[in-house]
């Protein structure tokens, strides 16, 4: 199946929103989605951006059953960071319609990914995965990463709300 | 004891650098360090920051043994969730050991998130390893939840070898941009 993998543009923020819902929906989570397309715009496509984005569209006459007559997209996000001591890239999501799954733009959108963060001098790509996603997880083991929580025993801890005001406070 | 809290300066890197080694002999990954210094400076201190970086520091008379009035420090940076927006992620807490008890690493955390609200962050993120039962217990009684316990998340990294690779499966797709 032809496909291509792009620069998302500000233009992509509506198809961007849209599945990053239907990812929750997926994770069973749809509750503790916050932001909006607006947010996406401001965040990242405003001077210094906190994330940036890559699609992978197809053409017309491959598009999805939903029939809104847009082409669907799938995304990655990623952002630079300096992580381990070692200038790094962190993907926060990727979401992908069922219907073109198993036609490698799982793997290409990864691969894009980790090309741009070499090209950026990045030297390791890091990101978070939930354990019982087993489809997810053996994709991401088939490419090459290592699973650092069960090797090196590392805990990925987030604190949020009213413990980080009450944190905020001198 | 009294100490001051004030973002790093470029002239700082070195005590960082330091810090960052002892830091990671602690952890036993010092083999695992790869930059120095100079990178430091390179990459926190340009047009745009690739992190940001707060130190710790006590007046000359209580000056570390070896001499140091550098003796902590808190690395972070921005990053982005696509559920709740802006984050704030906690890459490295140290305090030196005989500096230890004082609230300087409190006050390093607190400033990291009084510093991510200011920029609308909704979240602080960090990892620690499981056998760093103080570490954990620091962080827990402050309102840190353990996701990789609560939900299941693990951190999974391509290390550059592995990313080399999956970087030339790019060039072979079809792909314009």
């Amino acid at each position: 199946m032809d496909f291509s993998i792009r620069a998302a543009n500000v233009e992509d923020c509506k198809d961007i929103a849209r599945m990053i819902t239907e990812l929750a929906e997926y994770e069973k989570v749809t509750d503790q989605v916050k932001i909006t397309q607006r947010d996406l715009e401001q965040d990242g496509f405003s001077k210094n951006p906190f994330f940036h984005g890559i699609i992978a569209e197809v053409p017309e006459q491959h598009k999805s059953k939903e029939g809104d007559g847009k082409t669907p997209t799938r995304y990655s996000t990623r952002q630079m960071q300096v992580f381990g001591c070692e200038t790094a890239v962190a993907s926060d999501k990727k979401w992908l319609y069922l219907c073109f799954l198993g036609k490698g733009i799982g793997k290409a959108l990864m691969s894009k990914v980790a090309q741009l963060g070499l090209a950026a001098g990045c030297h390791q790509l890091n990101f978070t995965v939930l354990d019982w996603n087993k489809s997810s997880v053996d994709f991401y083991l088939h490419q090459g990463c290592t699973d650092v929580t069960t090797d090196m025993g590392y805990h990925y801890m987030s604190c949020k709300g009213e413990a980080m005001e009450h944190l905020a406070q001198p | 004891m009294d100490f001051k809290i004030r973002p790093a300066r470029k002239e700082d890197c070195k005590d960082v650098s330091r810090m960052i080694m002892d830091l990671a002999v602690f952890e036993n990954v010092a083999d695992q360090v790869k930059i120095s210094h100079e990178e430091l400076e390179r990459d926190g201190f340009c047009q745009n920051p690739l992190f940001e970086c707060l130190i710790a520091e006590v007046p000359e008379e209580h000056k570390s043994k070896d001499g140091f009035t550098v003796v902590g420090y808190a690395l972070y940076f921005y990053t982005y969730s696509t559920w709740k927006g802006r984050s704030v992620y906690l890459e490295d807490l140290y305090v030196m050991p005989e500096f230890r008890g004082n609230g300087i690493g409190k006050g390093l955390l607190s400033k990291v998130a009084e510093i991510g609200k200011e920029k609308q962050c909704v979240r602080l993120q960090l990892s620690v390893l499981d056998w760093n039962t103080v570490a954990r217990e620091f962080y827990a009684t402050r309102g840190a939840l353990d996701l990789t316990e609560t939900e299941g998340r693990h951190l999974l990294r391509f290390e550059q070898l592995n990313m080399d690779k999956l970087a030339k499966g790019a060039s072979k797709e079809r792909s314009f941009d």
